[in-house]
Order: C-alpha cells, then sequence, then structure tokens
C-alpha cells in the first residue's frame, strides 16, 4: 500500500545543504560531548574513585599484547629512545658538516625539549592510551554495553569518559619525565659512546643550554595535548557504529583526529609561549 | 611458558606471512582491481590529514629553528633549516603517521572484520589464495601511496615554512629560497623517498598481519587495530633512526 511521494523542489541544492547542516551539527555534537566530560570530571572524581585508579592502574600498563612488550611506558620509552637517538645521528653529523659538532649537547638540549619530545609523545599518547580507549569504549558501545550502564542508573559520560581524561592526564605526568629522560640519555649516548664526542664537551654545552623553563612549558603542552587527545578518543570510541569493522574504523579516524589536534596545539603554545623573544640567549 | 610462546608465535607468523606476501608478489594473477582500489582508498584517507598534519610540525620546525637563527644573527638561513628537517624527518615521518593511523587501521579493520566472519577461510576453502587476492594488493598500496604522499608532504611543509618565515617571521623570500639547497641534496630526497617507501611496506605488512590473525569478536577487531597503530609507528621510528644513520653516511660530506 505504498503512496507515490511527490518529489521535492532542488533536490541537489537540498542535499547539498543537508550535507553541510549535518558537519556542523557533527561539531555540535562533539562540543556538547567535550563539554558534558569536562563539566563530570568532579563529579568522576567523587563518585567513581574506584573506577579511575583501576583506570590509571591499566593504562600505565596496557592490556593485552600491548602488556606483553612492556605496556605504555616500554612504547613511549621506546620511541623516544629512537628520537632522541636521531638527534645524535642527524644533528652531530648535520653540525660537523659545517665544523661545530661540538654543539650536538647543545641541539639536545635545545631542540629536544622545545619540539621533538612533545612531539613523540602526543604521537605515542594517541596510538597507546588513545587508541586503548576507543577501543574499550567502541567494543562497549557494539555491544550494548554502554546502554545497560545507562538503565542501571549509571552516568555513562562520567563513568566511562571522564574517569578516562582523569586517569590519562594523571599517567602522562610520570610518562613524560621517562620519555624526557630517554630522549636526552640516547642523545648523549648516541653522541658520546658512538660517534665518540668527549662527554665533557657534550656535557658543557648541555647543561649550558638546558633551561628549565622551557621544560616545565614543555610539561604544560604535554598535558594539555593528552586531555584533547583523551577527549577525542573517547569521543570517537562511545559513538562507535557498524559492527566490528566500525570499532576497528573508529580507533582510526580518533588517531587521525587526535594526531592533527595535538599538532596543531602544540605549535599554538609554542608560539604563544616563545613568542618573539624566543626566551633563548646565547650567552647562556 | 605460554606468555613467553605466544609473542613469539606472533613474530613467526608475522615473518611467515611477510615472505609469503613477497613471493606472491612475482606469482601471476596479480590482483589489479583490488591494487587500485586500496591505492585509491588509502590515498583518499590519508590525503588530508597528512597536509594537515604536516602544516603545524613544519611551522614549529622554522619557528624553533629561527629562534636560534635570529640568536646567531643568520636569520637569511632559515631555508637550510627547513629543508633539512622536512625532507629528512619530516616528510617521510608525518607521511608514515599518517598512512598507518588512517590506512592502515581501516585495512586491519576491514580484515579483522571479514576474519571473525570466517571470510578469509570460506576463500581459502575455495581455492582463492587470500594472502594473493587480499595481502599483496594492500601492501603494495600502502607502499605506493606513502611514496607518493611524502613527496607530496615534503612540497607542503616546505611551502607553509616558507609563507611563516617571509611573513610572520619577515626573512627574505629570496634568501630563504636560495638556503633551501645549502646543506639538502639529490641524495637527500632519494633517501627520504627511500624511507617513505620502506615505512610504507611496514605499515601494510603490519596491517594484513594483524587483521587476519584477529580474534574474539568486535573487542579483538579494536584491539587489533590499536595493536598495529602501536607496533607501526615503533618499526617506523626504529627504521627510521637506522636509515638516517645509513643514509647520513652518502648525503653528508
Amino acid at each position: 500500500m505504498s503512496e507515490a511521494v511527490p518529489s521535492r523542489l532542488h533536490p541537489r541544492i537540498r542535499s547539498a545543504r543537508d550535507r553541510v547542516v549535518g558537519e556542523w551539527l557533527r561539531v555540535g555534537t562533539q562540543m556538547q560531548f567535550y563539554t558534558k566530560t569536562l563539566a563530570s570530571i568532579p563529579d568522576a572524581l567523587m563518585h567513581y574513585r574506584k573506577e579511575v585508579l583501576r583506570l590509571i592502574a591499566t593504562m600505565g600498563l596496557g592490556t593485552g599484547a600491548l602488556a606483553v612488550v612492556g605496556g605504555t611506558v616500554a612504547i613511549v620509552g621506546f620511541l623516544t629512545v629512537t628520537t632522541g637517538a636521531l638527534v645524535a645521528v642527524q644533528g652531530y653529523n648535520q653540525l660537523a658538516s659545517v665544523g661545530v659538532e661540538a654543539l650536538t649537547g647543545f641541539a639536545s638540549a635545545f631542540f629536544n625539549v622545545r619540539l621533538i619530545v612533545p612531539g613523540t609523545t602526543s604521537v605515542a599518547l594517541s596510538a597507546t592510551i588513545g587508541a586503548g580507549a576507543t577501543a574499550q569504549l567502541g567494543a562497549m558501545r557494539i555491544n550494548e554495553e554502554i546502554d545497560a550502564l545507562e538503565v542501571i542508573g549509571i552516568r555513562s559520560i562520567t563513568y566511562l569518559a571522564s574517569t578516562r581524561v582523569i586517569a590519562g592526564v594523571v599517567v602522562v605526568i610520570p610518562l613524560y619525565c621517562i620519555a624526557i629522560i630517554m630522549a636526552f640519555l640516547a642523545a648523549r649516548l648516541g653522541t658520546t659512546a658512538i660517534y665518540g664526542q668527549g662527554s665533557g664537551v657534550y656535557d658543557h654545552y648541555f647543561n649550558t643550554f638546558l633551561n628549565p623553563t622551557d621544560l616545565i612549558w614543555s610539561f604544560v603542552q604535554v598535558v594539555a595535548m593528552t586531555l584533547v587527545i583523551m577527549l577525542v578518543h573517547t569521543f570517537y570510541g562511545f559513538t562507535a557504529s557498524g559492527g566490528p569493522a566500525g570499532v576497528g574504523e573508529a580507533v582510526g579516524r580518533a588517531v587521525r583526529t587526535s594526531m592533527v589536534i595535538a599538532a596543531v596545539e602544540i605549535a599554538l603554545i609554542s608560539l604563544a609561549v616563545y613568542g618573539q623573544s624566543g626566551h633563548f640567549n646565547l650567552a647562556g | 611458558m605460554t606468555t613467553y610462546a605466544k609473542p613469539v608465535r606472533a613474530m613467526g607468523g608475522f615473518f611467515a606471512m611477510s615472505l609469503d606476501t613477497f613471493v606472491m608478489m612475482f606469482k601471476p594473477p596479480f590482483a589489479w582491481k583490488e591494487y587500485i582500489l586500496q591505492s585509491w582508498f588509502v590515498a583518499r584517507v590519508s590525503v588530508l590529514p597528512a597536509l594537515m598534519l604536516t602544516m603545524p610540525y613544519s611551522v614549529l620546525l622554522v619557528f624553533t629553528f629561527n629562534i636560534l637563527l635570529t640568536e646567531f644573527g643568520a636569520s637569511d638561513f632559515s631555508g637550510t633549516g627547513a629543508a633539512i628537517g622536512t625532507v629528512n624527518q619530516i616528510g617521510p615521518i608525518v607521511t608514515v603517521l599518517v598512512v598507518s593511523g588512517a590506512g592502515a587501521t581501516a585495512m586491519c579493520a576491514d580484515l579483522g572484520a571479514r576474519t571473525i566472519r570466517d571470510e578469509i577461510d570460506a576463500l581459502r576453502v575455495m581455492g582463492i589464495n587470500p594472502i594473493q587476492t587480499l595481502v599483496v594488493p594492500r601492501v603494495l598500496a600502502a607502499t605506493t601511496v606513502a611514496l607518493a604522499l611524502s613527496a607530496t608532504v615534503i612540497i607542503v611543509g616546505l611551502t607553509g615554512a616558507f609563507f611563516f618565515c617571509v611573513f610572520v617571521q619577515h626573512v627574505a623570500a629570496g634568501a630563504f629560497v636560495a638556503g633551501l639547497t645549502t646543506l639538502t641534496g639529490t641524495a637527500d630526497v632519494i633517501v627520504s623517498l627511500v624511507k617513505a617507501t620502506l615505512f610504507g611496506m611496514a605499515a601494510g605488512l603490519i596491517a594484513c598481519y594483524k587483521g587476519i590473525s584477529v580474534g574474539g569478536g568486535p573487542a579483538g577487531v579494536g584491539n587489533a587495530v590499536n595493536e598495529t597503530v602501536v607496533f607501526t609507528f615503533m618499526v617506523l621510528f626504529a627504521i627510521n633512526v637506522i636509515v638516517t644513520a645509513v643514509g647520513i653516511q652518502f648525503t653528508v660530506q
């Protein structure tokens, strides 16, 4: 008993408009989710403290096959070791080509803190704790566990998203200490042990140019980045749809989005903090 | 015992599949249609994020480098720094972060979903080799797109650096362009393209292995994708250090 529906006027303009409006609404839904997640953080700290502690423990160690290779700590450590070694390889040789390889220690103190370690950590975080959160939440959504939580009266955003954001920010602080120490050690070891520079030369320039204020700012950068990474990843997990493949796609989309947003964030914070003056004095 | 045997077995399985893939690559019939579809798919999901990721990183690089150069009074050389950083490191790394973050995850999710629905086994039953029809085209697609994308990323990164230096930091445009080739030559570009190719291939292989060895329902697929991202990033950073250390012997006099 189907009726013939008359076609509407201007179907193409209509569909183009719907697409634009749809995108705009999606941004709005995301914003709403982020605001709700951030606003529920005190609630999560008060009522779901046990869940927060559990998440901190699992995020530090990772789950499944990731725990076998040493968990988040080992992965972040490994990635920053390789980028620290890169400072030794690229920095030492490039500086040697203009005859100032003595300044490799300076390159480690300057570029590691301002550029390389925050960048690497952002990528590592979105791959480990971020993607892990998306995979978990996505699987819960597909299995209708999130709806079940709502039915038994648990505030799902507070219980699942806010707790993960808190846990991520708590975990990243010791994680970043390890990351930056690993990068410094790898750069020093590469330059002194492999390329054979005197460790006194390296240490002199490294200690002269290592600026504690820069380190603190890079900490601020990383904490701000973690906040955004966790928000993006929990959102994509929370709204996953389309069966098993949908969970995988949500993980991919979340990784892609959070990497871009984190990169923009690092660049903007750097511009804001170091600005025109650059916070840098060659005289030490 | 089993906790130690599992990762070793996974490692062995990965190498066995990689070997199969390399052998099957040269055995006709080659799955052209799947290869072209996959290349188009990977390119489509990767291009926009790659360009959006390379812009902030290259701006951050020249900004940090110019602080240094201005202090020396040598800001005319900012093009040199931009070229070293973008061609040698940011170009290939950003490319593969995106190819693995966008393309490889989608491949793994797709293959994983087929695996848990037993479609891969069904192919085997019908006498079709899944390595030949599914894995080879995907690995080659990731490799091709990584190679093509890295060139684009380098160009866009340098353009972004140019605009930032010239219009925001007031470096002379001519000095910037002239400085690009001071320390960076053809050899650097070749090493950079080799890196991108190796990265793309590694990302494709890991994604396919993780995809066809999934177990345990939707949660399993999610975890497999998560592991794909982590392992590709680890492998690519390791490859990067090794290729840089070897390549720099040829590029820096």
